[in-house]
């Protein structure tokens, strides 16, 4: 049995239903979906039972009706597990990660930015990327914001929409 | 100096360089205690942009991300067209392509030799360094076309081919660079200059280093053995014997000697990666529209992981594309070696690193005390920095 697939039988023995869609993509590859409220169980059996000891990043994305966000693990910076999960758009809320793995508030401050995902518990949700007057409910990544709507508020500098 | 903390703000405005960062220390005296981190001054949009664009579109923005590691970048974002098309390219555009990386990567590894001896003072260092770069980056010119921005991946290859005569130039400005990057490298060991600035200076532990998150050559200097090119093998990688150098100093003094035995390290890649390229097509022609898939691309760039996740949705422009840069994964990182240290080591701990050099170039110290602000320039800071040494 590879590594990966032993991961993928560990982690389905031990969460069952609740990871979904689990499936090796091609060596050292695997993507799995969980519910937003079993998360942190996951990522914390990955990261401590699994040794899953590296955040690379996550990805965050508009799915229209919900937000995407994936998050991508890493074991002995080979095997990348990335984990996701959906947020309705309307209530983009999210619980922050930071305490299991401290790097992860700056690219949650990233999704925080380009989203408006907001991740209760972390600290800091300053911008990272966009204008200190950047319009409060623009998220450029959302695909309702136009390349456009994005010009015109550049050209003028910011400032309220 | 009871209890009256300075704020120290350094950055980010700079036109000429990529990546400008703000780090706002808060210092005690001399010591750094707290820092904070604000980037996005050259923001780009270039993910939403190339949501916008097409798959051929979206290789030259990828190329534009960085000016240092254009070739990782259009790497890392090829092979995961690639595999959301589920292609595989040509077996000698992948010994192509880890040449070109790797000579990629010997240029920028002396490139921040010289910009790291340019930080402590040691200008003469710095004026060697930058005037054997040019041989390399003749190489890259001779190979690509171009001393920057080579644009040598396509999506399913590359787009030149390597003849003889190329290879033997490549071969004999090897020998220039192995020559004297060795010289550089025995000097610097002994060199008092190097040695007093870089030695304990910006510690980050082993188990910090992982911790943290760090990538590349500054994880590597921390005794953590972590290399893309090693552990998840792309192009021709996994067909070339190599050494992951590690070094467990967990200083800038580590930083600078991974990196210099590295370029060591990718000139004796290069030279299998000649020796074994088998001969035959160096691109397979794909199709524009790519079919509903994901794909999660890894490379080691020079400054460490890089990572590109793409997802397809039937047309001919991606859904979404997310682009992970090394240097925002080594931040969490620097965060933490600078604080304890001294203002006056700020420049080489954070040059330690590699990053982008925008930050640095103009330095705002407020007095809270007095509500005075002076700003000060990276001249400024570096004369500080040597003028302290002087006088401790």
């Amino acid at each position: 049995m590879s590594r990966e697939e032993e991961i993928l039988r560990k982690l389905e023995e031990k969460f069952g239903e609740k990871i979904k869609g689990i499936r090796i993509q091609r060596s050292r590859r695997i993507f799995a979906e969980v519910n937003v409220e079993d998360l942190k169980d996951v990522l914390r059996y990955a990261k401590d039972e699994l040794g899953f000891d590296h955040i690379s990043t996550i990805t965050g994305e508009d799915l229209g009706e919900a937000l995407g966000l994936i998050y991508h693990i890493a074991y002995e910076n080979s095997i990348e597990l990335s984990i996701k999960t959906r947020i309705p758009k309307n209530n983009p809320k999210i619980v922050t990660i930071i305490d299991l793995y401290p790097p992860a508030g700056i690219y949650e401050r990233e999704v925080h930015d380009l989203l408006g995902v907001i991740f209760d518990g972390n600290p800091d949700l300053s911008p990272l990327l966009l204008p200190d007057n950047w319009p409060k409910d623009v998220y450029p990544l959302r695909k309702d914001v136009s390349l456009e709507e994005m010009r015109a508020l550049i050209e003028k500098g910011g400032g309220e929409k | 100096m009871s209890g009256s903390t300075i704020r120290v703000i350094i950055g980010p405005q700079h036109p000429a360089l990529k990546e400008p960062e703000r780090f706002i220390l808060e210092t005690e005296g001399e010591y750094v205690v707290d820092v904070k981190v604000r980037i996005g001054y050259i923001h780009r949009g270039i993910e939403k942009a190339m949501e916008n664009r097409t798959y051929l579109q979206g290789l030259y923005l990828s190329e534009r991300v960085c000016g240092i590691c254009s070739d990782a970048h259009t790497t890392c974002y090829v092979q995961g067209v690639e595999e959301l098309l589920g292609v595989e390219p040509p077996p000698r555009s992948r010994f192509i392509r880890v040449v070109v990386a790797e000579l990629e990567r010997i240029h920028s590894h002396l490139l921040w030799l010289g910009v790291a001896a340019h930080e402590i003072g040691f200008d003469t260092l710095f004026m060697y360094v930058w005037r054997d770069r040019e041989v390399v980056m003749d190489l890259l010119e001779l190979v690509s076309g171009n001393r920057v921005n080579y644009a040598t991946n396509t999506i399913g290859g590359v787009r030149r081919d390597l003849n003889d005569e190329r290879i033997q130039k490549i071969v004999k400005g090897l020998k220039i660079l192995e020559e004297r990057t060795k010289e550089y490298l025995k000097m610097i060991e002994k060199e008092q200059t190097v040695l007093k600035r870089t030695t304990n200076v910006g510690i980050l532990s082993k188990s910090d280093a992982i911790k943290y998150g760090a990538v590349g050559p500054t994880t590597r200097a921390s005794g953590v053995k972590r290399d893309v090119r090693a552990d998840d093998p792309y192009a021709a990688y996994d067909e070339i014997p190599f050494n992951v150098i590690v070094e467990d100093g967990c200083d800038c003094l580590a930083r600078i000697m991974v990196r210099g035995k590295e370029v060591l390290e990718s000139i004796n890649i290069i030279r299998e990666a000649l020796k074994r390229m088998p001969s035959g097509e160096i691109r397979v022609r794909v199709k524009p529209r790519i079919p509903p898939a994901e794909a999660l691309s890894r490379v080691e760039a020079p400054r460490g992981e890089l990572l590109y996740y793409i997802r397809s949705n039937g047309t001919d422009k991606p859904e979404r594309c997310k682009i992970r840069t090394p240097t925002l994964a080594n931040i969490p990182a620097l965060c933490k070696m600078l604080v304890g240290g001294y203002i006056a080591d700020v420049p080489i701990v954070l040059a330690g690193i590699d990053p982008c050099f925008a930050c640095m170039d103009r330095v705002l110290i407020v007095d809270r005390e007095k509500k005075r602000a002076d700003v000060w320039t990276l001249d400024m800071l570096r004369r500080y920095g040597r003028e302290w040494y002087q006088r401790h």
